[in-house]
């Protein structure tokens, strides 16, 4: 049977092209369509929707630090020149059409409609807002498969943006089989206070210092290593096991910052393992990214013996004590380009991040600078805005330049991944009345966002300074409950959160013109709890009401 | 023995709990297990949430090997508790200060919460059964809790139906319901700021009584204080109406519905509401669960929903 010139059996549509077949299916939800099929061949970039392009959208980048905000037709990022030499595949696996176009990766939103691919698994999905249209592709670059493959499905929802954007995350959650751990971080971090200034004295005070914080997590930023691919402690830091073990000692879980998928052209690894790294057309290193003042490529797993070498430095991180891990810069594995084996940069990608699970087993990953949707399933935190920094300034550039006002921005516009793809990471909390241009109420509306949205909370401060103390424990308060954003696409956003450490919450906020407004629901009773064991192991949970306790 | 049995015949899963015969039956007052000094808690306690004697379901239950492919059988991972709303055994829902409701409200709060931590806890049932008709077997003012390893079949069914519902009304199905109930005023027995009852247009038993916060909201978790509070009034309201009906201290099944948990999110669509339903048609008879209702899961009510309606709205009870 044909339809519309195509072959159609058991409720499949087949399309023949030159160089690939598709077949599709489509099924109908409540809140719209879902299509999914496969697809095989050589397809390179695959046309899958396409629609008239609407006043005012909504736009997701690829990775962590790009950004999720409302755009209007016409309109262009702004991007300073810096960035955009030195960025390369950190906008986009196709930096050309990125500079040239308005660009929504994975999904994208209209007040009514939203519009998604539910999974990348082998194809990069992307929406490209062309003269009049919105066009949906999934690109495939230069793979090939000789049998069907699952087509990265489509889903398209009809409603408003504030209730689809969620139920959109939940099909992501569906479709890709999602469960993710129970344990939402809670710890410390070098690198906003340190940067790359820090040394093993920096450490040790501040972990002197930690035992007064709620912190399970003690993480050692960038700054370790002694070059971006040579990931051995540099002078001015003691062997891995130590670093561990002193961490271990002060009760917290040990922490460390890793690039795995980066090379610096100074590294001894680029010079003694060229064959290790992705190429370009002409066989030599593909630049991915500049940083550190240096040329950065980028791994090629698919290398048996690479990747043999990135488990093994994961393992090393493991065997020394190492139980978290932020594997940052994680872009750079998924560029495209020559690699050993013709897999898409995709396929590349989670094959990378799979290899490091399988090492570090439960320890926790978290993402950073990483391409969204291939992640999922692969990591337990995803950083999902650009970094913060001690200053909040809405008036300067946003995109993939550290600013507190956009690593804000992006943790309320992206936090229905929360919970649902991984925990999102907002970063840090700057709490410290020097060394910082925070004024307190962008401290509070950070730290009270992160909480309502029941985000990672991990806080960068040299802990002997004067700091706001009761904000972390305030974040930590207003934590443990399910939030819902109103207004994703105005200027006022208005966040609900049901079910928080202090009941239910509900927060007014203008980025732009520090305004804010929180209510909380104080109506609730507040109960103690003891907790004891029988001696046959069956547990019995005491309660009584707060201030009704005769012993205390 | 102790182990989940899967039914192929219906797609659902028993449990299979050898020593539940084993379980005492009503013990006289003075050897109540769970008063203060009691086998259960040697001191003084005000509410308490403890891991059953005799569960169904265990946090770490025997291991099972299941080695035919259509008898399946699985581990009764999960928990069952007891949860004892106060010290003084011969109160009731009906008969304890308002207070103390809240406060039990909290706990079951609390106790979802807690459970909901495992990853494998899919559904957690709160519920109580009252007096003899429902096989309670103490006396002492108590209910129970399941934490189930799969959605049951019946929550499944509900899950479902919403989900039609949601697709055809393009909105939650008991907030639909409420549009109605709320203009008709039919079907209400007692309704506050933010809680409302009724016997359902679709009651099974004569006098089943839901009760459905007035705002959605899909579990325990997210109610807020003004709604706890409601629902703790809606709660003793309907249980003194209950008991004056006859004028005995009513049986009755009361079941509190919320979203599944670690498993799809369903909070759009799924309404929490309780379920009261008590197995007594008149002071003396019993609407028995027979071949039609337990065979086919078809409900002969033999009472009009709107007069059982009528009659619990007459009733007048005073809640200070
Ligand atoms: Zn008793
Ligand atoms: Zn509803």
């Amino acid at each position: 049977m044909k339809i519309l010139g195509h072959s159609f059996e058991d409720g499949k549509i087949t399309f023949e092209a030159e160089n690939f077949v598709i077949r599709l299916k489509v099924k109908k939800i409540p809140e719209g369509y879902i299509i999914s099929g496969e697809i095989k061949g050589k397809p390179k970039r695959v046309e899958i929707f396409r629609t008239e392009m609407p006043e005012i959208f909504f736009i997701n980048n690829w990775q962590s630090w790009g950004p999720a905000k409302k755009m209007k037709r016409g309109e262009k990022l702004k991007i300073p020149e810096k960035i955009l030499e030195n960025f390369g595949y950190g906008f986009n696996p196709n930096p050309h059409l990125f500079e040239q176009n308005v660009v929504s990766d994975y999904f994208y939103g209209e007040k009514k409609l939203v519009v998604g691919f539910l999974s990348s698994k082998y194809a990069h999905p992307f929406f490209l807002f062309d003269g009049h249209e919105v066009v949906g592709y999934l690109d495939y670059f230069e793979a090939t498969y000789e049998d069907f493959i699952p087509l990265e499905p489509l889903i398209i929802l009809h409603g408003n943006l504030d209730d689809l954007l969620p139920v959109y995350a939940e099909y992501v959650k569906l479709k890709n089989n999602l469960q993710i751990t129970k344990r939402n971080p809670v710890g410390w971090s070098s690198w906003y206070q340190y940067f790359s200034k820090l040394t093993w004295e920096d450490i040790l005070k501040n972990l002197g210092l930690a035992k007064e914080y709620l912190y399970e997590v003690f993480q050692i930023d960038d700054s370790w290593e002694i070059d971006i691919g040579d990931w051995q402690p540099n002078e001015k830091f003691p062997p891995l096991e130590e670093m561990a073990k002193t961490i271990r000692k002060h009760g917290f879980i040990p922490g460390i910052w890793i690039a795995p998928f980066s090379v610096s052209e100074t590294s001894l690894l680029a010079k003694n393992h060229k064959d290790w790294l992705v190429k370009d057309e002409n066989d030599s290193p593909l630049l991915a990214y500049r940083n550190w003042n240096k040329n950065i490529y980028a791994l090629d797993i698919t290398n048996e013996e690479a990747a043999k070498w990135l488990k093994n430095i994961f393992k090393r991180l493991k065997d020394a004590g190492f139980e978290y891990f932020k594997i940052d810069f994680l872009f750079a594995g998924a560029i495209p380009g020559k690699r050993h084996l013709n897999i898409s940069p995709i396929e590349a990608y989670r094959l990378g991040l799979k290899f490091i699970r399988e090492v570090v087993e439960d320890s926790f990953i978290l993402g950073c600078g990483a391409p969204l949707l291939p992640s999922v399933g692969l990591v337990d935190g995803m950083r999902i805005g650009p970094d913060t920094a001690p200053y909040y300034n809405p008036e300067t550039p946003g995109a993939f330049i550290p600013n507190a006002f956009y690593a804000l921005r992006n943790t309320i516009t992206r936090y229905y991944m929360n919970g649902k793809w991984w925990w999102n990471d907002p970063d840090c909390l700057l709490l410290r009345n020097i060394d910082t241009e925070l004024n307190l109420w962008e401290k509070k509306a950070y730290a009270f966002v992160s909480g309502m949205l029941n985000n990672m909370i991990i806080q960068s401060d040299d802990l002997s300074l004067s700091i706001e103390r009761y904000l972390l424990d305030s974040a930590l308060k207003l934590r443990g409950g399910r939030a819902f954003v109103k207004g994703l696409m105005e200027e006022v956003y208005e966040i609900f959160a049901e079910g928080t450490g202090i009941g239910n919450v509900k927060l007014r906020i203008n980025l732009k013109k520090e305004r804010s407004e929180l209510s909380v629901d104080e109506k609730s009773i507040k109960l103690l709890k003891q907790v004891k064991t029988k001696g046959d192991g069956r547990k019995f949970n005491y309660y009584q009401q707060k201030g009704d306790d005769k012993d205390a | 023995m102790l182990e989940l049995r899967y039914n192929p015949l219906t797609d659902e899963w028993i449990i299979v709990s050898a020593f539940t015969q084993k379980r005492p039956t009503r013990p006289k007052t003075t050897e109540c297990p769970i008063c203060p000094g009691g086998v259960e808690f040697p001191g003084t306690y005000d509410l308490v949430s403890f891991d059953n004697k005799y569960p169904s379901l265990q946090l770490n239950p025997p291991n099972v090997v299941s080695e035919s492919p259509i008898l399946k059988r699985k581990p009764a991972k999960g928990n069952c508790e007891v949860i004892v709303y106060t010290s003084n055994h011969q109160s009731s829902l009906s008969e304890m200060p308002l207070l103390q409701i809240e406060k039990l409200i909290e706990m079951w709060v609390d106790r979802t919460r807690d459970l909901m931590q495992y990853n494998f806890v899919k559904y957690i049932f709160i519920f109580e059964n009252r007096g003899q008709e429902v096989g309670a077997s103490l006396e002492h003012p108590h209910g129970q809790l399941y934490a189930f390893p799969f959605i049951p079949i019946r929550i499944s069914r509900k899950l479902d139906a919403f989900e039609k519902g949601y697709e055809e009304h393009k909105k939650c199905v008991i907030c639909k319901i409420l549009e109605e109930e709320l203009s008709k005023k039919e079907r209400i027995v007692y309704e506050n700021e933010t809680m409302i009852t009724i016997v359902p247009f679709y009651a099974r038993f004569p006098y089943e009584v839901h009760i459905y916060p007035k705002r959605h909201v899909d579990s325990f978790l997210y109610l807020s204080g003004q709604e706890k509070k409601d629902l703790a009034k809606a709660l003793k309201i309907i249980t003194m109406k209950y008991d004056r009906l006859f004028n005995i201290p009513f049986p009755y099944m009361m079941m509190f519905f919320q979203s599944p948990v670690n498993t799809k999110d369903f909070s759009r669509i799924f309404h929490f509401h309780v379920e009261f339903n008590p197995p007594k048609r008149d002071k003396n008879k019993i609407k028995w669960m027979a071949s039609v209702e337990t065979g086919t899961w078809t409900f002969i009510n033999p009472k009009i929903p709107e007069e059982a309606a009528q009659e619990l709205r007459n009733i007048k009870v005073e809640v200070k």
